[in-house]
C-alpha cells in the first residue's frame, strides 16, 4: 500500500515536472535554442504567485491572471532579443545561463535567500485531501496533475489542428522550406516563446501551492527538468508528459523502498540509460528528429 | 615552444618569490589571499577551458570536479585523518573517472552531442549534491570541518603554504593548456571545434581526443578542488556543488578568449579582482547580477575574447590602462591601489572590446598573380587494366533511413588508377554511397572493403587512414584555420602522422598542385566557391589517398572555373590516385572518366564503359524518362 500511494504520488507531481520540462523542451525542438532562462521565469513565477497572494490576500491560482501574461511577455521578449542578435544554438546556452544566473540573484536580492512559504491563510490548497479506498490525494499535486495534462494535452491538439501549430511543425522540420512558405519566423517564434513563458508561470504558480521557495530550488529542477526532456524526446510534448510521470513515479518509489538516499543516484542512472539505449528519447519514432 | 621553457619556470619563481621573501620585501598577507583565490581560478577556468574553451563543448559542471574534489579531501583527510597529499590524488583519480563517464556517455551520442553534454553537465553537479546532502558517508547535511595540515614550518603562515600549493597546481594547469595548444592534440581539439564530421573523416581520432581533453579537464579541476577544500576550511554542498562555480570560469574564460591558453588567465585576473573590489564596496548581492550581465553581453558583442583583442590594438589599450591609473593616483580622489588596478583595467578592457571595429584576421597576403598551378612532375599516367588492384570491394549495400530506402543491393568495385564517374538523377543515392565509401555512415547491409580491410566496424577516421578520402559537396573548411593550416591538419592526421612543420611544408607542396598557392596564409572566409572547392580538394590529398571521392567538387563553378578544375583532377590522376567523382555534368564526366557507374533510386543500373553506358536504354531512360528514349 504505501508503495503504490508513494507511486501514485510520485505521478501527480511528476506532471509538474512534465509542465516545467514542456517548455523547455518544445522551444528547444522547434525553435532550436536551448533557453535556460525558462528555470529562471518558473522560480520567478513562483514568486510572483507568493508575493501576490501574500500582501493582496488572493487566492494563489487566481494570481495567473497576472503572471501568465507577464510571463508570456517576458518570454516572447527574450525570443525576439535572441532572434535579433542571432543567437546560435550553442552561444544560446551561454547566453540563456548568463541571465539566469542574474534572475535568480535578483530574486534572492528581492525576497533574500530565506525560504518563503504561502501560509495557510491564503492558501487552501495545501492542506486539503480527498482519499479513495486509503490513498490520499493531496488536493495541490492533484491541481498540478490535472492542469498539467490539460495544458500539455492543449498544446499538443494545438499544434496539430490549428493553422498557427501546422506552421509551427513544418519550421521545426525545416526553416527555410517554411520559410520560403510564408511562415513568418519571427512572429512564430515570438509566440511560441511567450507560451512557453506562460506554462513556466503555470508551474511556478504550482510549484508555490506545495512548495517553499528559495531562489537555488531553480538549480535543483535541472537534473528532473533534463531527464524528463531527454527521456521524453526533445520537442516531442505528449512524450515529455509520459516522461515527467514516469520520472516522479520512479523517484517516489524508490525513496519510499529504498531510501531517500537513492533517489538522486536513480535519477542519474535514469539519464545514463536513456542517452546509452535510446538518445532520441522514448517516445520518438526512431530515426533523426 | 621554446619558449614556453623557460617563461613557465620563471613565472613560477617570481611568483613564489611573493611568499617566500615575503616580508622581506613586505608584500601584504591580504594581498596574497586575493592572490591565491586567483590562481585557484586560473586553475578551474583552465580546467574548463582545455576542453570547453579548446573543443567548443561547453560545461556547466566545473561544480562536479571542484565539489568531488573537496569532498574527497574533506572525507578521507578532515573525517578519517588520510594524508592531504593521498587525497589529491585520490580527488584527481576520481574526477578523472567522473569526466570520463561524462564524456563516454555524451560524446558518442550521433546527435545533438553538444548540447546534450551541456545539458548533463548542467545536471551532474545538483545530482551530486544531493547525493553528498542525504549520504551521512559523505556528509549528511551537516558539512565537514578540515583542520589545517602539517605543512613545513619554514614556509610562514598557512596562507604561504596554501599560496605556494596553488601556485604549482595553476602553472603546471597553465603549462598544460600550453603544450597541449602547440601539440597534435591542440590542433584535434580545434579541429573538432571547427567542424567535428570534417576532422574525423580527414584521421583525426575525435573521439580519443575529446575523452583525453575532458579527463584532463577533471584531473585538474579536482585537484583545484581538493585545495579550495583547504581554503574554505569548511565544506558544504551549498558551497561547492552550486552554480557560481561554473559561472566564474565560463565568464574568466568567454572574457579573456577560448582559443588561447593565455585567455583563462587574464579572465580569472579580472574578474577575482572585480568580484574582490565589489564585496569590498558591500555590494556583493549585485556580484552574481554583474558577472551574468557581463557573460550575456560579451556572447553577444566579444565572443572571441580579449586576448585577440588585445593583440589587434595593445597599445590603446595599454595606453588607457596606465593613464586611468595614474589619474586615479595622482588625483587620488577614490579608492586603493587595487581600485586604481580595476578601474584601468576595466578601461583597457572597454577600449579593447570596443563594437564597431572588430579586428580583421590576419591579413589575406594574395601574391601578386592569379598563381597558375604549377607543374609537377608525374608519371605517366598508368591505364586502368583489369589486373589492377582492387582497392574498394563493396558487396551487396544497403543504407536506409527509416523506412527510406537510399540504397539497396549495390555492388561495386574500385581498381588502382581508375577515373570512376558516380552519375544519377538527384536522389539516386551517390553521397549516400560517397559517405559509406568514406565510412561516415554505416551500411544497413553488405560489406565494404577497403585494400582488404572491413571498414564495417571501423570508426570514420580509421577508414580515413585505410586510404580513402573524401570532399563535401558544399565546402566544409576549419573557419580558424589558415588555407596551409587546413591542408598541414590533414597531412597530420592523415595515414604517415607528420609533424607540424613536415605537414606544413607538405600542404604547401598540394596547394600548389590545386592553384591555391598564393592564397595560404588567406583564411577560408576570404575563398570565393572555385577555391574553397580547390581546398577541400588539397586537404583531401593531404591525407594521402589511395581513393579521393569528389561529391559534386564542380556544382556551381563558372565554364572557365570547371575548365581548371578538371585539369585539376586529371592531374591528380595521373599521379596515380583512384578518383570516384559525383558529377552531373555528363560532359565532364565523359571527358574523364574511364568508367561511369549510374545509380537510379538507390540501384546500381549500368557499370562499365562510358560510350558502353551513356547508349544504355536504361541510363537513358532514368535522365530523360520513357518519352525520349522512345
Amino acid at each position: 500500500m504505501d508503495t503504490l500511494q508513494a507511486a501514485l504520488t510520485g505521478v501527480l507531481v511528476g506532471g509538474l515536472y512534465a509542465l516545467m520540462a514542456a517548455g523547455l523542451s518544445i522551444t528547444w525542438g522547434v525553435l532550436r535554442i536551448i533557453n535556460l532562462i525558462h528555470f529562471g521565469l518558473i522560480l520567478l513565477g513562483a514568486y510572483l504567485t507568493f508575493q501576490i497572494a501574500s500582501s493582496w490576500g488572493m487566492d494563489p491560482i487566481l494570481t495567473v491572471v497576472v503572471t501568465v501574461p507577464a510571463m508570456f511577455v517576458l518570454g516572447a521578449t527574450v525570443q525576439w532579443v535572441f532572434d535579433r542578435l542571432q543567437i546560435s544554438e550553442l552561444s544560446s546556452l551561454l547566453f540563456s545561463f548568463g541571465l539566469l544566473i542574474v534572475i535568480v540573484q535578483a530574486i534572492s536580492n528581492l525576497w533574500s535567500a530565506d525560504y518563503r512559504q504561502l501560509t495557510a491563510a491564503v492558501n487552501p490548497y495545501a492542506t486539503r485531501s480527498f482519499s479513495v479506498g486509503g490513498l490520499v490525494f493531496p488536493l495541490n499535486t492533484l491541481l498540478a496533475f490535472a492542469l498539467a495534462v490539460v495544458l500539455i494535452g492543449g498544446a499538443h491538439v494545438a499544434l496539430r489542428r490549428t493553422f498557427t501549430g501546422r506552421a509551427l511543425r513544418a519550421f521545426a522540420q525545416d526553416r527555410a522550406i517554411a520559410a520560403a512558405f510564408g511562415i513568418d519566423h519571427r512572429r512564430i517564434g515570438v509566440l511560441l516563446a511567450g507560451a512557453a513563458g506562460a506554462t513556466a508561470a503555470a508551474a511556478g504558480m504550482l510549484f508555490a501551492l506545495s512548495n517553499a521557495l528559495t531562489p537555488a530550488t531553480a538549480f535543483e529542477w535541472f537534473g528532473t527538468v533534463f531527464a524528463v526532456v531527454i527521456l521524453g524526446g526533445i520537442g516531442h510534448l505528449v512524450g515529455t508528459l509520459v516522461a515527467g510521470l514516469l520520472v516522479g513515479a520512479l523517484g517516489a518509489v524508490v525513496s519510499v523502498v529504498v531510501s531517500p538516499a537513492a533517489e538522486p543516484f536513480v535519477l542519474f542512472s535514469t539519464i545514463v540509460l536513456v542517452l546509452l539505449l535510446r538518445p532520441q528519447g522514448l517516445f520518438a519514432r526512431g530515426g533523426t528528429r | 615552444m621554446k619558449r614556453g621553457l623557460w617563461a613557465f619556470p620563471l613565472a613560477f619563481v617570481l611568483l613564489a618569490t611573493l611568499s617566500l621573501y615575503r616580508e622581506t620585501i613586505g608584500f601584504p598577507v591580504f594581498y596574497l589571499t586575493l592572490l591565491t583565490t586567483i590562481l585557484f581560478w586560473t586553475s578551474q577556468a583552465t580546467s574548463w577551458n582545455i576542453l570547453s574553451g579548446y573543443s567548443g563543448y561547453f560545461s556547466f559542471g566545473q561544480a562536479a570536479y571542484v565539489g568531488v574534489g573537496a569532498y574527497t579531501t574533506a572525507v578521507l583527510y578532515g573525517r578519517h585523518q588520510v594524508s592531504f597529499y593521498l587525497t589529491l590524488l585520490a580527488a584527481a583519480a576520481l574526477c578523472a573517472v567522473l569526466a570520463l563517464v561524462i564524456g563516454g556517455l555524451a560524446f558518442r551520442l550521433r546527435s545533438l552531442r553538444g548540447e546534450i553534454f551541456a545539458l548533463l553537465t548542467l545536471a551532474v553537479p545538483f545530482i551530486l549534491g544531493s547525493l553528498a546532502h542525504i549520504n551521512t558517508a559523505i556528509d549528511g547535511g551537516q558539512g565537514i570541518i578540515i583542520s589545517v595540515p602539517p605543512f613545513p614550518s619554514g614556509l610562514g603562515l598557512f596562507q604561504d603554504y596554501l599560496y605556494l600549493i596553488s601556485l604549482v597546481v595553476a602553472v603546471a594547469a597553465v603549462w598544460a593548456a600550453y603544450a597541449i595548444q602547440h601539440s597534435r592534440f591542440g590542433w584535434a581539439l580545434a579541429s573538432i571545434r571547427d567542424a567535428e564530421e570534417v576532422a574525423e573523416g580527414l584521421g583525426v581520432a575525435t573521439f580519443r581526443y575529446k575523452m583525453l581533453a575532458i579527463m584532463v579537464s577533471g584531473v585538474i579541476g579536482g585537484v583545484g578542488g581538493s585545495i579550495f577544500a583547504l581554503q574554505i576550511g569548511f565544506v558544504a554542498v551549498a558551497s561547492v556543488f552550486n552554480l557560481t562555480v561554473p559561472l566564474f570560469v565560463i565568464v574568466m574564460s568567454v572574457l579573456g578568449g577560448r582559443t588561447h591558453w593565455l585567455g583563462p588567465v587574464l579572465g580569472a585576473a579580472l574578474i577575482t579582482l572585480l568580484q574582490d573590489r565589489l564585496t569590498a564596496s558591500g555590494l556583493a548581492n549585485w556580484r552574481l547580477i554583474v558577472l551574468g550581465g557581463i557573460l550575456a553581453v560579451l556572447v553577444v558583442i566579444a565572443p572571441e575574447g580579449l586576448y585577440v583583442r588585445l593583440r589587434a590594438r595593445p597599445w590603446y589599450a595599454l595606453a588607457a590602462f596606465a593613464v586611468v591609473v595614474l589619474v586615479l593616483r595622482v588625483t587620488g580622489v577614490y579608492g586603493g591601489p587595487l581600485d586604481w588596478i580595476l578601474a584601468g583595467s576595466l578601461a583597457a578592457v572597454v577600449v579593447a572590446v570596443w563594437p564597431g571595429r572588430t579586428p580583421a584576421r590576419k591579413p589575406a597576403r594574395p601574391r601578386e598573380a592569379e598563381g597558375q598551378a604549377e607543374q609537377q612532375d608525374v608519371p605517366a599516367p598508368a591505364s586502368p587494366d583489369e589486373d589492377a588492384a582492387v582497392l574498394v570491394e563493396c558487396a551487396n549495400v544497403a543504407r536506409y533511413f527509416g523506412g527510406v530506402r537510399a540504397l539497396e543491393d549495390v555492388s561495386l568495385q574500385i581498381r588502382a588508377g581508375e577515373l570512376i564517374g558516380l552519375v544519377g538523377p538527384n536522389g539516386s543515392g551517390k553521397t549516400t554511397l560517397v559517405s559509406l565509401l568514406a565510412g561516415t555512415l554505416r551500411p544497413t547491409r553488405g560489406t565494404i572493403a577497403i585494400a582488404g580491410h572491413d571498414t564495417a566496424k571501423l570508426p570514420p577516421h580509421r577508414v580515413a587512414h585505410t586510404g580513402v578520402a573524401r570532399t563535401y559537396q558544399i565546402p566544409r573548411p576549419f573557419a580558424s584555420l589558415t588555407v596551409r593550416d587546413n591542408v598541414a591538419m590533414a597531412a597530420m592526421f592523415g595515414r604517415e602522422p607528420r609533424s607540424l612543420r613536415q605537414a606544413r611544408t607538405e600542404a604547401d607542396r598540394h596547394l600548389g598542385f590545386v592553384g591555391l598557392a598564393h592564397l595560404s596564409d588567406a583564411f577560408p572566409a576570404a575563398l570565393n566557391l572555385h577555391q574553397r572547392q580547390l581546398l577541400e580538394i588539397a586537404r583531401a590529398l593531404a591525407t594521402n589517398p589511395t581513393v579521393l571521392l569528389l561529391d559534386e567538387a564542380l556544382a556551381g563553378l563558372t565554364p572557365a572555373e570547371i575548365d581548371n578544375a578538371v585539369e585539376v583532377v586529371r592531374r591528380i590522376r595521373q599521379s596515380g590516385t583512384a578518383i570516384v567523382i559525383v558529377e552531373h555534368l555528363l560532359r565532364v564526366v565523359n571527358q574523364l572518366a574511364t568508367r561511369i557507374v549510374v545509380l537510379d533510386r538507390g540501384t546500381c543500373i549500368a557499370d562499365g564503359d562510358p560510350q558502353a553506358v551513356m547508349s544504355d536504354p536504361a541510363v537513358v531512360q532514368a535522365y530523360l524518362g520513357k518519352r525520349a528514349h522512345a
